[in-house]
C-alpha cells in the first residue's frame, strides 16, 4: 500500500471511529477526546466556510468594490450590513453586548417574517391540501383504488389529525374542588390523540433506528475493510 | 433604544412579509425583500462566527483557570483554531481540508449515529420498564412492526407484515404526523406574529 492521502484520511477516520465506539463500554476519556476534537474541528470548518463564502465573498468584496467605484446608494447599501455585522460581533463582549441589539432586532424581525411565510406556505396550506386530497376519488380511481378504501383511509387520517390537534388543546375549566380539568369530550378526543401520537412517534423512531443501524453497519464494514488492507 | 429596536424589528419583518404576499401588487417589494434577506444571511453568518469565537473564549478561559476537564478544552481549541486557520488560508476545497472533512467530521457523525442504535434500544427497553401505558406500548409495537416490516429477514419476508406496516405508516402515522406538523406550524405562526406585533422582543427590547 502506498502512503497516500486516502491512507491518511482512512487512518484518521479509523482512529476517530474506534474512539467514538469506545462509548459502548461506557463514558470514558477516549470518547470525550474524540467528541471535543469533533466539536472543535467541525466548528473550525464551519467558521472557515462562513469566512470564505459569506464574509469575504458577500460582505467585504462588494463593500470594497462599492467604496472604490460605486455610487452613493451602492456605498450606503453595502455599508449597512458591515455596520450591523460589527454590532453583532460586539455581542461577544458582555460590556458591549447592548450595542448588538439593533442588529439582533433586524435579524429577529426578518426571521419572524420568513418563519411566518414558511409556516403558512410550507406547512399549513400544503398539509390542509393533503388532508383534502386524501378523499380525492378521481386520483384514487386512476390508481385503481376502491372508493370505500379511500374513504376509510381518509377518515382515519383525518381523525388522527384532528385528535392530535385536540390533544394539544390545554384550555381547562376550574372544578368545584379547585382542580383544573378539560371538558369530558375534549379529554376523550385527547386520549385518542395520544394513541395517534404514539403510533406516529413509533413510526419516526423506526425510521431513525433504521438510519442509525445503516450507519452502524457502514462503520463496522469500514473498520473491517481498513484492517483487511493490512492483512 | 427600546423603541428603536422594536421599530427596526417590526419594519424589517413587515417589509419581508409584504415581499412574500404583495409583490404581485407592488413589484418593488421583491427587490427590497431580496436586499433585506441578503443582509439577514450576512448577519446570520456573522452571528454564527461570533458564537464560534465565544466558544473559543469560553474554553480558553477553562484552560487558563485550569478547570476540571481543561485537557478536553485544549483539544477543542487546538482543533478549532488549526482548522479555522487552514480553512481561511488554504480554502475549504484544499486537500488538507478534505482530510479534515472525510477523516474527522463525516466518520465522527456516522459513528455517533451508529452508537445511537444501542442508545435507542436501551431507551426503548427502559421505557417499557418505567412507563407501561397504552401510548408507550403502541409506540414500541409500531416501531417494532415497522422495523420488521421494512427489514430483510434471514428466513425471508413475512407476507402480510410489509402490507400492514405500510398501512400503519401511510394512514395511521400520517394522521398523527399531520396533526403534529399543523400544531407546530400554528405555534410558529403565532410566535412570529407576536414578534411582528412587538408583543415578544427576544432581541432584548423589553
Amino acid at each position: 500500500m502506498t502512503f497516500s492521502l486516502d491512507l491518511i484520511t482512512g487512518a484518521v477516520s479509523f482512529l476517530i471511529t474506534l474512539l467514538i465506539f469506545s462509548y459502548l463500554i461506557g463514558d470514558n476519556p477516549l470518547f470525550r477526546i474524540a467528541i471535543y476534537a469533533f466539536v472543535g474541528v467541525s466548528s473550525g470548518y464551519v467558521a472557515a466556510v462562513i469566512f470564505r463564502q459569506i464574509i469575504l465573498l458577500r460582505l467585504f468584496q462588494p463593500f470594497a468594490v462599492a467604496m472604490i467605484s460605486g455610487s452613493l446608494l451602492d456605498k450606503s447599501l453595502t455599508l449597512v450590513p458591515v455596520l450591523f455585522s460589527l454590532l453583532i460581533f460586539m455581542k461577544i463582549s458582555p460590556r458591549l453586548a447592548g450595542m448588538g441589539r439593533v442588529a439582533m432586532a433586524f435579524l429577529v424581525g426578518v426571521a419572524a417574517a420568513v418563519t411566518i411565510a414558511g409556516a403558512l406556505t410550507g406547512t399549513l396550506l400544503p398539509q390542509a391540501l393533503g388532508a383534502i386530497n386524501t378523499f380525492d376519488m378521481n386520483a384514487a380511481l386512476a390508481r385503481n383504488i376502491q372508493p370505500f378504501e379511500v374513504i376509510g383511509s381518509g377518515a382515519i387520517t383525518l381523525a388522527g389529525t384532528i385528535f392530535t390537534l385536540i390533544y394539544f388543546h390545554f384550555g381547562a375549566h376550574p372544578k368545584p374542588d379547585g382542580s383544573m380539568r378539560r371538558l369530558g369530550l375534549i379529554e376523550i378526543f385527547a386520549w385518542l390523540g395520544r394513541i395517534f401520537i404514539g403510533i406516529t412517534l413509533g413510526a419516526i423512531f423506526a425510521g431513525v433506528y433504521a438510519a442509525a443501524l445503516t450507519a452502524l453497519i457502514e462503520r463496522i464494514a469500514f473498520l473491517i475493510n481498513f484492517i483487511g488492507k493490512f492483512l | 433604544m427600546r423603541v428603536v429596536t422594536a421599530v427596526i424589528a417590526i419594519a424589517a419583518g413587515v417589509l419581508v412579509l409584504a415581499g412574500y404576499f404583495l409583490q404581485g401588487i407592488f413589484p418593488a417589494l421583491a427587490s427590497v425583500q431580496a436586499l433585506l434577506l441578503n443582509w439577514a444571511i450576512l448577519l446570520t453568518g456573522m452571528a454564527a462566527l461570533a458564537g464560534i469565537f465565544n466558544l473559543i473564549f469560553v474554553h480558553t478561559d477553562k484552560i487558563r483557570l485550569r478547570e476540571k476537564g481543561s485537557i478536553y478544552s485544549a483539544v477543542l481549541v487546538i482543533g478549532l483554531v488549526s482548522t479555522l486557520l487552514f480553512g481561511m488560508i488554504l480554502g475549504t476545497e484544499n486537500e488538507a481540508m478534505k482530510i479534515v472533512l472525510n477523516g474527522v467530521i463525516v466518520p465522527a457523525e456516522a459513528s455517533l449515529l451508529g452508537i445511537l442504535t444501542i442508545s435507542l434500544l436501551y431507551a426503548a427497553i427502559r421505557l417499557l420498564r418505567r412507563r407501561t401505558d397504552a401510548t408507550s406500548i403502541l409506540f414500541l409495537l409500531t416501531a417494532a412492526f415497522l422495523i420488521l416490516g421494512s427489514a430483510t429477514l434471514p428466513f425471508g419476508n413475512i407476507p402480510i407484515l410489509g402490507t400492514v406496516a405500510r398501512w400503519v405508516s401511510q394512514v395511521w402515522a400520517l394522521g398523527g404526523a399531520r396533526g403534529i406538523l399543523i400544531g407546530v406550524a400554528l405555534g410558529t405562526l403565532t410566535t412570529g406574529l407576536r414578534v411582528l406585533f412587538g408583543a415578544d422582543r427576544p432581541y432584548g427590547g423589553n
